[in-house]
């Protein structure tokens, strides 16, 4: 018998695959390099707590199924879709609203309130729900100012209660609609010119013109915007378990932490998770639209604004200032108040260990997140695999997942892992409740906005940059060091705020990941609060807004994409 | 037996499916040579650089440099290792160094080889001087050229490969250009392969010259060659410097046309006699004289500064292109009658 020997290396380009297999792995086996292998293994990294979530929904779970099935299920479900109605209800007027002035009026103050109304991003949702039931509690401040401008009163009965799902609503609006306000203002800014002088020509008014040309173009804008509003709607925690709302979100935590049921607990986050795929896709689809309209040097020209007078400009003046005042001032006085007249908390609060540990989490993370988002940018850069793409796109779904999710599936796959893959060695203590745990689950949260951030200051590099530099000798790596590194710091410097700012602000994460007595700002504030003491959560409030501020601010050049 | 500075034998040249150039085959004999490629947009020439640089893997033939394999389909010497420059026509100078130290990138691969390139020489020829420390963004297109060409001059590479290195080059400075380039690849032996789609580049820049048609190369040749002796008709109609006329073959010296006569001349080939032939018709082929009894019709004048083309219109209504010196005493206008000299002799006949 004639035995044929088979040439191995010549036998995959024979047969014909189809093309994307071909893409994604015969191509892998041409380009195997440490690039590529690296690229693959973050995504596969990030990709962890999401295929865990989606294979634990077989598991068996507890009898608590049943009883929440029968019980706060409906409610949950219910609880989330009435918070999401009144979030981006309430998010879209707001948004667009400040955007139109801003975009398209000169008024006094509308340069100031242009960059003024992103502070709102400073102020997370849980801060504001201090700040609310601070102010309008029961002899709370609201009290307090009408008893010294009028005099001892049952003022109690007049004051109105923002408390339970209405509370929640507007703590999660005013701290949110900065999304729909800088993407809506950016569509607009870059869009109007044009259109404005294409609808003169159709002999529009103005007010047609933006209602049936620029509102329609920015329509993608304001869909993105709202999408990104309903991700953290439904991925909010502070907010909605200070008000006592049961949302699926706090019934992932109660499934954890009450009943220790991990299954439950992944089995709503399973549900959660296709609500939230579900608006991942629409955002995606809608931003990918929303590309058609961005400008191109040649055919932008700024517009000019139309200056109001009279009553017009008074009411623009006071929408915008009402907005900044209730988004920014009014959670910041609020809380700075307290901070005056409890000066106690601010001494007992142990500033240094809260600020290094704050400041260990964020340098932490986001030298791992920048790092490994530049190796796989580069990895993916230089291999073009198809896998990789595919890898990659799914990987950064993680921002779009709640916290509270990624972290209950990561301690699902740490105990899987520790007890069918190393059984003969505890790994638990090194990944659960300790910093490397919390920075891993950080990494997988934000790695999209570290990601993006890249791959948006790498769309920038032309290829044949790079194919220059290998031509005048520069290898791979002295390419990366000597022209990537350099072109793309100013990017860097800007993810790593962004970064820092989300970090700072981060609850439900470090809630549920951080070691024992390792306390942020945003946790301390929140066990405060979760123990009744508002004016002592006040302090570490005060200081989070401020430092996450300080970072907004100088970042707002780039937020406001005007420049 | 003399080996060949650079051998492309057999190589298919293909960055897609559509853009392809099949089965090159050309030698590059000494060091300090310059070849041109010609062809029209999207045929495939950049491709071929970007193979020859590394950039592009190759399937098929070999490519070999100064004796060693670099392309093969089992060997690919990696772009950054083959000491190849490639002056890309688009922009590709670094967006976050000014112009100085984007050809500094240059000049530290050079200092490795301690060859003797000057750069205050370099910027001077390519009238860098005023925009050194401007950065890409803050130049014209023009002058990235320049300064692209420059990194890559700096580089002293063994083999350098410009593509349409002057095409946003401004008129005034492009003859100078052209003439000093020349001269500091001559002078500093930088073997060099240029694509361009001017011809006159290619004729006055090569030592060869390919001109790349229809997916293949089809003709590879000193410059006057390929002007005077095509080898096929695609040649004739790219380089769209005369017209093919029917003739027939009356003697081993001799053509006869229905409208211009008897045409003598010697024959690049032999044909039989009585044969019908493509007779090739170049604008320098025919004089013009008042006196003559030939009279063709002008159809159209253009004036080329150094002199005017002429179309005649003949009998048999085949336009028919005519050279005359810009000085010469008088103009013809359209529809006027133009006298060519006869009996006409063409000093090399070209026949498909």
């Amino acid at each position: 018998m004639e035995i044929k020997e088979v040439n191995t290396k010549h036998f995959w380009h024979k047969v014909n695959y189809p093309t994307l297999y071909h893409q994604c792995f015969v191509k892998m086996g041409n380009k195997l390099n440490i690039w590529f292998l690296s690229s693959l293994l973050i995504s596969i990294i990030v990709a962890i707590p999401i295929v865990t979530v989606f294979s634990s929904f077989f598991e068996p779970t507890g009898e608590y199924l049943s009883i929440i099935k029968n019980t706060f299920l409906f409610e949950y479900i219910f609880n989330s879709v009435t918070l999401l109605i009144g979030v981006l209800s309430a998010t879209f007027i707001i948004g667009v609203g400040c955007a139109y002035l801003v975009s398209f009026y000169k008024f006094p103050g509308s340069s100031f309130f242009k960059g003024a109304l992103i502070l709102s991003f400073a102020v997370p949702a849980y801060i504001y729900a201090y700040s609310l039931t601070a102010f309008f509690e029961n002899y709370g401040t609201a009290f307090s100012i009408m008893k010294s401008l009028f005099g001892e009163g049952d003022y109690n009965n007049y004051i109105p209660k923002f408390d339970g799902m209405f509370g929640a609503i507007i703590s999660i609006s005013f701290s949110l609609f900065g999304y729909v306000y800088v993407l809506t203002r950016a569509s607009f800014h870059y869009q109007s010119q044009n259109l404005l002088e294409l609808g003169k020509n159709l002999g529009f008014s103005n007010k047609k013109t933006f209602l049936n040309i620029i509102l329609p173009a920015s329509r993608p804008a304001i869909v993105a915007g709202l999408s990104l509003v309903a991700m953290e709607t439904l991925s909010d925690f502070g907010a909605v378990s200070f008000f006592g709302i049961s949302t699926l979100t706090t019934g992932i935590y109660d499934a954890w932490i009450a009943f220790d049921d991990l299954a439950l607990a992944n089995r709503i986050s399973f549900f959660l998770l296709i609500f939230i795929l579900g608006l991942f896709v629409l955002e995606n689809f809608s931003r990918k639209k929303a590309q058609y309209h961005s400008h191109t040097r040649g055919n932008f020209k700024s517009k000019s604004l139309k200056k109001l007078t009279g009553w017009k400009s008074f009411f623009a003046t006071l929408f915008c200032l009402i907005i900044f005042f209730l988004s920014f001032l009014f959670p910041v006085t609020q809380m700075l108040y307290w901070t005056l007249i409890f000066p106690k908390h601010f001494i007992d609060l142990n500033i240094i260990d809260l600020l290094s540990n704050t400041i260990i989490l964020v340098f932490l993370s986001s030298f791992l997140l920048i790092s490994l988002s530049f190796i796989s940018n580069y990895g993916t850069r230089i291999n073009k695999n198809k896998l990789l793409d595919i890898l990659t796109t799914f990987s950064i779904t993680g921002y779009a997942i709640p916290g509270i999710i990624l972290a209950v599936a990561f301690i699902s796959f740490v105990s899987w892992f520790d007890k069918n893959i190393i059984y003969f060695f505890d790994i638990k203590p090194i990944f659960i409740g300790s910093i490397a745990g919390l920075v891993i689950v950080y990494f997988v949260r934000f790695y999209s906005l570290a990601n993006n951030g890249l791959k948006s200051g790498y769309l920038k590099i032309n290829y044949s940059i790079d194919e220059s530099a290998y031509l005048l000798g520069y290898s791979k790596l002295k390419t990366f060091i000597n022209i990537h590194i350099p072109y793309l710091k100013n990017s860097v410097l800007l993810i790593g705020i962004l970064l820092s700012i989300e970090i700072i602000k981060e609850l439900p994460i470090t809630l549920i990941m951080r070691p024992f007595n390792f306390e942020t700002f945003a946790t301390q504030a929140y066990i405060f609060a979760s123990q009744d003491l508002l004016e002592a959560a006040a302090a570490p409030s005060l200081i989070l807004i401020l430092i996450a501020s300080v970072f907004i601010l100088i970042t707002s050049r780039y937020i406001l994409k005007d420049k | 037996m003399k080996n060949n500075f650079l051998e492309i034998e057999n190589v298919t040249f293909a960055a897609s499916s559509k853009n392809k150039v099949n089965n090159v085959s050309f030698n590059i004999e000494n060091e300090g040579d310059i070849v041109c490629l010609l062809g029209p947009s999207g045929i495939g020439k950049t491709t071929i650089l970007r193979t020859i640089a590394g950039l592009e893997k190759i399937h098929s033939g070999k490519i070999i440099l100064k004796n060693k394999t670099i392309s093969s389909k089992e060997n690919h010497v990696e772009p950054e290792d083959r000491n190849i420059s490639l002056a890309f026509q688009d922009n590709s100078l670094f967006p976050h160094y000014n112009v100085l130290e984007n050809i500094n990138f240059g000049v530290e691969r050079n200092r490795k080889k301690k060859k003797g390139l000057n750069l205050k020489d370099i910027v001077k020829f390519l009238h860098l001087e005023n925009i050194l420390d401007k950065f890409p963004h803050e130049i014209s297109s023009g002058e990235a050229q320049r300064a692209s060409l420059a990194r890559s001059l700096m580089s002293n590479p063994d083999l350098l490969l410009l593509d349409e290195p002057l095409s946003n080059i401004d008129q005034s400075f492009k003859e100078e250009i052209q003439v000093k380039l020349k001269q500091i690849l001559k002078d500093l032996k930088i073997t060099t392969i240029i694509v361009t789609h001017d011809s006159y580049e290619a004729f006055y820049l090569g030592s060869k010259c390919g001109i790349i048609l229809d997916g293949e190369l089809k003709q590879f040749d000193d410059p006057y060659n390929v002007y005077h002796f095509p080898n096929s008709v695609d040649v004739v109609n790219f380089l769209n410097r005369g017209i093919l006329i029917p003739a027939k073959v009356t003697d081993e010296n001799t053509l006869e046309n229905d409208d211009l006569g008897t045409i003598k001349g010697n024959f690049t080939k032999h044909y039989p006699k009585g044969s019908k032939v493509q007779l090739l018709l170049q604008p320098e082929d025919l004089e013009h004289d008042d006196k003559s009894n030939l009279k063709l019709e002008v159809v159209d004048r253009k004036f080329r500064g150094t002199n005017f083309i002429y179309t005649l219109k003949t009998n048999s209504n085949l336009l028919i292109p005519v050279f005359v010196h810009s000085h010469h005493e008088h103009q013809h206008e359209a529809d006027e009658k133009f006298g060519i000299k006869r009996p006409i002799n063409i000093d090399h006949i070209v026949c498909f």
